[in-house]
């Protein structure tokens, strides 16, 4: 393998994710200011109503958000600040929580979502691409009009409906599961044996919905694309050589995998969105859990901060898919497809 | 014309049965709140009951009739997700054809922004944009919604149109002095009708779903009815582990049906009017 058109490609798609970055981080500075109505200014008289606390904490923690939104100086200082304070992992203070620190509230659930979301992504994405290539390769035939028919349906359902019929069923109908939580109540976190046979009982629903309502999408994709390489000079060609079928269905399957890695990256946003609220249904103490709880409290600084490490870790799993993808296919180091 | 090119759709079983279904639902979204005069806001005593002849899908925790908020939230739910629609195609469509048009540094900038907010998670952003708006209309979280899915269509319209501007009669068309504009709305556009309008009916399911996911996180519009709102309130009043069955499937029912149906009209068409996946 050349190593430097590798390493260039590398660099290039990093640059773009840090420019990318920026952008993202710009807009959380721009909205607030220029949004009609300055939610700040309302933010601060409600300030009252939403922090638990004694007057002279709201004082400070007035006197943060000012710090925060810094509207005592001018707007190249703040952003500046802002950019700065975001690219080091500085998110600020929760209104809620004050006096916690929004990074120190956000790191103990982001690995609750991590759980959730990349086995559950990486299972649907596996499990559909073998459904769907299996249908491609025997198109017409009833196992391809079956997987058709339930990937377009499962398709469009979205993750926490499923998760809201499941909780229904399994929970509460037949009363298998638990239904709500990522562990019982009153048990405290170890990696004792019952503990983790407990986590794993609250995982099934949540994992399960995630991952039977992504992988429709997955084989639709991988069947057209099947089709496509099936039908392509190089598939029909071995055919008039003589290859067997098995073989050229590995090669088809190999080219039609591409593409989907690079949906694999694209569709990981929607994936996240999808799982924040499947957290928010069954009360799974991840991201999305937190997120709800600063939007109904309006604590702006959480909302922002929880955003910007969102964005930043899509960005980060971008990268690497980017990268496992230069590791597959050549052409990609080669600078072609840009 | 046009009928030529349509009738092999009606051919086809699966875009007939996709199509009534959507049609089914649109027309309840539309003309359901005009034959079932229940007014969806209005609270009763016959609080959290099953369906029964007086409510055909029963009531929520404040006495409303959930088949009048199903008929009212189908027609929202639409209305968002075509309002959306047409925005994300009108941004796309621009952005595409500007790129492939003018190529060089103004394509490159386009090209830019586009790989951005492709690579940006668009609800989250919609969650961010949403959190600052204090009222939301139905208008507002379609504008939200369509602001952020048109770049993988973008992409795609300016991959298909640079293939098409190498084509002998664009040259001639330029030979012949065409305006950029007179050359993309009479030489280009055409070439992407079907490709359009297949990815307008996906926009639609985004922009339903988009509308959902909003109204589930606690952003969804702050008036009206929608089927994003009905699965919220179940959520928040727990109506779900209490067992309320009728009040969270309805609603998540209809938002399947309706997306499912449009991606079944999408896929056939494509099936019908692509000839490398035509049936043989």
């Amino acid at each position: 393998m050349k190593f430097k058109p590798m390493l260039k490609f590398i660099g290039r798609r990093f640059l773009f994710l840090l420019l990318t970055y920026i952008v993202a981080t710009t807009i959380v500075f721009i909205l607030p200011r220029a949004i009609p109505g300055n939610p700040l200014s309302q933010l601060l008289s409600n300030l009252s109503r939403v922090a638990q606390a004694n007057p002279e904490s709201i004082r400070a923690a007035e006197r943060v958000l000012l710090e925060e939104f810094g509207t005592d100086k001018p707007v190249m200082v703040q952003y500046v600040n802002f950019i700065s304070k975001a690219l080091r992992g500085d998110l600020g203070i929760s209104i809620t929580y004050y006096p916690r620190k929004v990074i120190d509230l956000i790191i103990p659930v982001i690995p609750w979502t991590l759980v959730l979301l990349l086995p559950a992504t990486l299972t649907a994405w596996w499990l559909g691409n073998k459904l769907g290539a299996i249908a491609g390769y025997r198109r017409n035939t009833w196992v391809d009009k079956w997987v058709l028919t339930s990937s377009m349906i499962l398709s469009q359902i979205p993750y926490y409906w499923l998760g809201m019929i499941f909780i229904y069923l399994f929970g509460v109908k037949l009363g298998w599961l638990p239904v709500q939580g990522a562990y019982s109540q009153g048990t405290i976190p170890s990696f004792s044996l019952s503990f983790i046979i407990d986590v794993l009982k609250h995982y099934i629903m949540p994992f399960a919905s995630i991952v039977l309502s992504a992988m429709g999408g997955w084989a639709i994709g991988m069947r057209v694309m099947i089709v496509y390489e099936l039908g392509s000079d190089y598939a029909l060609f071995s055919e008039y050589l003589g290859m067997e079928d098995k073989r050229i269905f590995k090669y088809a399957y190999r080219n039609s995998l591409l593409p989907q890695i690079t949906g694999l990256a694209l569709s990981l946003g929607g994936a996240l969105g999808g799982a924040l609220i499947t957290e928010i249904v069954f009360n799974y103490p991840g991201t999305g859990y937190l997120l709800f709880k600063g939007l109904t409290t309006l604590d702006y600084p959480m909302i922002q901060g929880i955003f910007v490490i969102l964005i930043a870790s899509i960005y980060l799993a971008n990268f690497v898919v980017d990268f496992v993808y230069a590791l597959i296919d050549p052409r990609i180091r080669l600078g072609q497809e840009e | 014309m046009l009928l030529t090119m349509i009738r092999p759709l009606f051919k086809n079983k699966k875009f007939i049965i996709g199509i009534t279904i959507f049609l089914f639902f649109l027309l309840s979204g539309i003309l359901g709140p005009y034959f079932y005069k229940v007014d969806p806001t209005h609270m009763s005593w016959d609080f959290e009951q099953s369906p029964s002849a007086n409510h055909p899908l029963g009531t929520d925790t404040y006495g409303r009739d959930i088949l009048a908020q199903l008929l009212h939230g189908i027609r929202s739910s639409l209305y968002v997700g075509f309002l959306a629609a047409i925005i994300s195609l009108v941004i796309g469509s621009i952005i595409g054809s500007l790129a492939a048009v003018k190529r060089g540094i103004i394509d490159d900038i386009l090209m830019a922004i586009t790989n951005i907010v492709l690579t940006t998670p668009s609800i989250l952003i919609a969650i961010l944009i949403a959190s600052y708006l204090r009222v939301r209309s139905l208008e507002v979280v379609a504008v939200i919604l369509g602001l952020f899915q048109w770049p993988w269509y973008a992409r795609a319209i300016r991959a298909q149109l640079m293939s098409v501007m190498s084509r002998e009669y664009v040259y001639l068309s330029r030979m012949a002095g065409y305006s950029d504009l007179r050359l993309v709305v009479e030489d280009l556009l055409p070439t992407i009708a079907t490709y359009a309008f297949m990815s307008f009916v996906l926009f639609i399911n985004g922009g339903i779903m988009g509308e959902a996911g909003l109204s589930l996180i606690g952003l969804g519009p702050t008036q009206g009815i929608s089927l994003g709102l009905m699965l919220q309130w179940s959520v928040l009043m727990d109506g779900i582990r209490r067992g309320l069955w009728w009040w969270f499937v309805p609603p998540g029912i209809a938002i399947v049906a309706v997306t499912a149906s449009l991606m079944v009209i999408s896929t056939t068409m494509d099936e019908v009017f692509n000839p490398r996946l035509r049936e043989e």
